[in-house]
């Protein structure tokens, strides 16, 4: 029995290459059947932008192979994805899993979102997982839960996007229920405005120099588009203003805004101008509450909260030990039984051959004494093996019954049949 | 049983104050669960010790203000997640009994010249204040974490302090609340005058009176010109500052402690 991790990560392998790698829902089946068929006992595809993983339990030779080949298919041009990749096994493809569940290996440390796609992994791969799988994932999901409750991994806000969230939540009561003004129709305006909307905040307006693209944006954050010149107007009205426009210089000027938040009353108006070139005038954030934050303020928060996760990074890795050792001790125990009784079986049919033969040789005896050797030979192995079995289970009671077993699979040879 | 009281308490708000102060020195933040527990217990030895004094003279009165401003830190940390008030009341709470404790408690009959009247007039009229300082509390959290988001600024104070509208509207609802409450207090004061009979001071009258003037003002700007945000903390920094100055200024005038004004 044995378990291993092989798939490639944002650290060892490019963007380019991890794109290539990724799968859609609909192709996660077939792979691991693929993977299956090449020998193993259950499988978990965990696939994101960042890593393209393979669980497998009880992985035989040529699975680890398979793996490889499904992905340097993908890759195309002859190359070899094993070149960007990692394979690892037992322990070290638990803690693996228990890392990424708590954050430890993403690209954002401690990013709460890998925790509901390891999850949606599992689900999408229950068929194909098995028993040891599923209960390795379980406990995956319990190891992220409890590091980002129990340390302070998952603080603040990592990334420039939530840092925007999290600018926005200093300076109104509640997010839910704002209304947004989004400037531009870009990639970043669209993943800011997402990560607002995932706040509660509503987006009720998309501005954009064309407005075809105001609208196709505007549809998918279920907003009204507007061109540019419509939106100053709503400086008056919207909480949040999101500027993100492809414009070469600034837009949104002291005049524009001054004119609107007259008639906002004392409403606070915050502006986050995720530009580069800046749409927003740096004098806009000197009138009365208006609070203007750009790109590299929201990467100053990002970074001070990075560097504050890294001082919890020892706290996580603690418990990310104490669960391993915990899972060890469970699946070392179960384990023994089976080994246990091929071992059994094993001598038993070195005891039962070794019998026949001196029997053989031993012809005159009467039957009775022939019955008196073989229930010899019998109590002799069970004396043998009485302290090893008593010693393997309270090595694995106690959670160190895996490595007792990789070494007596060793010794007598049962690893061989284990492969079979 | 006073004294014992008000040392248990008096330990218990030291601890709540380190609680809440710990996230500042770069400590993980105590569990909330703690750091309304802590408070709480110290408050209940603390209602047993006051419970226990007679309202005379200026020990009861500072250590009735710090029982009410723990209590207005657990509802703001309770209602409003301000976790930040603490930073303030903790410490002055704190002060507060440590001062009525070296000034001297000491037990009495509870009708030791003072009415029921009278013991509502003083109990409603410090629970006023106490508002007061809390609206004061508020409007400066409002005003540093106005200064730090401006100034971009992303350290502790902008991660720790609670949201502007949020500390805001903890200002406008401790307004609110402690100008009916300073209202009645004085009310009760000049019913125990001329109703009740019990000589009463000019100082008290004249301070007692200006803390309501100061309320009123203080609540009409934010009701009638709809003054928010900024102008608001001002106006309330302004009027407890105006309070607290016209006390010490009486009390400069006649020292003791004997009364407590």
């Amino acid at each position: 029995m044995s378990l291993a991790v092989v798939g490639v990560n944002h650290r060892t392998a490019p963007l380019e290459v991890r794109e290539r790698f990724a799968h859609a829902a609909r192709e996660v089946p077939a792979s691991l059947e693929r993977v299956l068929a090449a020998g193993a006992g259950g499988g978990v595809l965990l696939s994101t932008c960042n890593r393209t993983e393979f669980y497998l339990a009880e992985p035989g030779e040529g699975a680890p192979d398979a793996v490889w080949a499904i992905l340097s298919e993908r890759l195309g041009g002859g190359r070899s994805a094993s070149a960007y990749g990692y394979f690892r096994r037992d322990r070290d493809a638990v803690r693996h899993l228990y890392r990424v569940s708590a954050g430890l290996e993403s690209m954002i440390l401690g990013e709460s979102q890998i925790q509901g796609q390891v999850r949606e992994a599992w689900e999408m791969s229950k068929s194909q997982a098995g028993p040891v799988l599923h209960r390795l994932f379980q406990s995956a999901l319990l190891v992220g839960a409890r590091v980002r409750s129990e340390t302070g991994l998952a603080m603040g806000a990592a990334s420039a996007a939530s840092a925007a969230v999290a600018v926005a939540g200093k300076i109104f009561h509640q997010l839910a229920g704002r209304s947004a003004l989004v400037l531009g129709a870009g990639d970043m305006a669209e993943l800011a405005a997402t990560c607002l909307a995932s706040e509660g905040v509503r987006v009720t307006m998309v501005a954009n120099r064309t407005y075809e693209r105001a609208q196709a944006v505007a549809e998918e954050l279920g907003a009204r588009a507007l061109t540019l010149d419509q939106a100053w107007e709503h400086f008056a009205t919207a909480d949040i203003v999101l500027s993100s426009t492809a414009a070469p210089h600034a837009v949104v000027t002291w005049e524009r805004v001054a004119a609107a938040i007259e008639r906002r009353g004392r409403r606070p108006l915050c502006i986050l101008d995720v530009a580069v070139p800046r749409d927003v005038e740096p004098a806009v954030g000197r009138l009365e509450n208006v609070f203007l934050y750009d790109i590299d303020d929201l990467q100053t928060v990002a970074a001070q909260a990075t560097a504050e996760r890294r001082k919890e990074i020892p706290a996580a890795e603690h418990i990310v030990t104490e669960e391993v050792d915990r899972f060890w001790t469970w699946y070392g125990g179960l384990a023994v039984v089976p080994v246990l009784k091929e071992f059994r079986g094993r001598l038993d049919q070195v005891r039962a051959q070794e019998l026949e033969r001196a029997l053989k040789r031993l012809a005159h005896l009467a039957p009775e004494d022939r019955a008196q050797i073989e229930q010899f030979s019998h109590a002799l192995l069970n004396k043998f093996l009485h302290q090893p079995t008593i010693a393997l289970k309270q090595a694995a009671h106690v959670g160190r019954g895996y490595g007792l077993l990789e070494a007596l699979k060793r010794l007598f040879g049962l690893e061989q049949r284990d492969g079979e | 049983m006073v004294l014992l009281a008000h040392l248990l308490a008096l330990g218990l708000y030291g601890l709540a104050t380190a609680l809440a102060l710990a996230p500042y020195a770069g400590l993980r933040p105590p569990p909330r669960g703690l750091t309304l527990a802590v408070p709480l217990v110290g408050i209940v030895c603390h209602v047993v010790g006051v419970a226990q004094l007679t309202l005379i003279g200026v020990a009861p009165a500072l250590s009735m203000l710090a029982l009410f401003l723990m209590l207005l830190q657990v509802v703001s940390e309770r209602v409003f997640r301000a976790g930040a008030v603490g930073v303030f009341t903790g410490p002055l709470a704190t002060g507060l009994v440590s001062l009525a404790v070296l000034i001297g408690l000491a037990p009495g009959a509870a009708a030791a010249g003072r009415s029921a009247w009278s013991v509502l007039h003083i109990t409603v009229s410090i629970l006023g204040l106490a508002m007061l300082a809390l609206a004061f509390i508020a409007a400066a959290l409002y005003l540093l974490q106005f200064r730090e988001l401006k100034a971009k600024r992303f350290g502790q104070v902008f991660r720790l302090f609670p949201p502007l509208e949020r500390l805001d509207r903890l200002n406008h609802v401790a307004l609110m609340i402690a100008f009916p409450t300073v209202t009645l207090g004085v009310l009760l004061g000049y019913g125990v005058r001329y109703a009740g009979g019990v000589p009463v001071d000019a100082a008290q009258v004249v301070w007692g009176t200006l803390t309501w003037m100061v309320l009123g003002w203080a609540v009409s700007v934010r009701v009638v010109r709809h003054w928010a945000g900024r102008r608001a903390a001002f106006a309330s920094i302004a009027g407890f500052a105006a309070v607290l100055l016209v006390y010490l200024a009486l009390k400069l005038a006649e020292p003791g402690t004997q009364r407590f004004l």
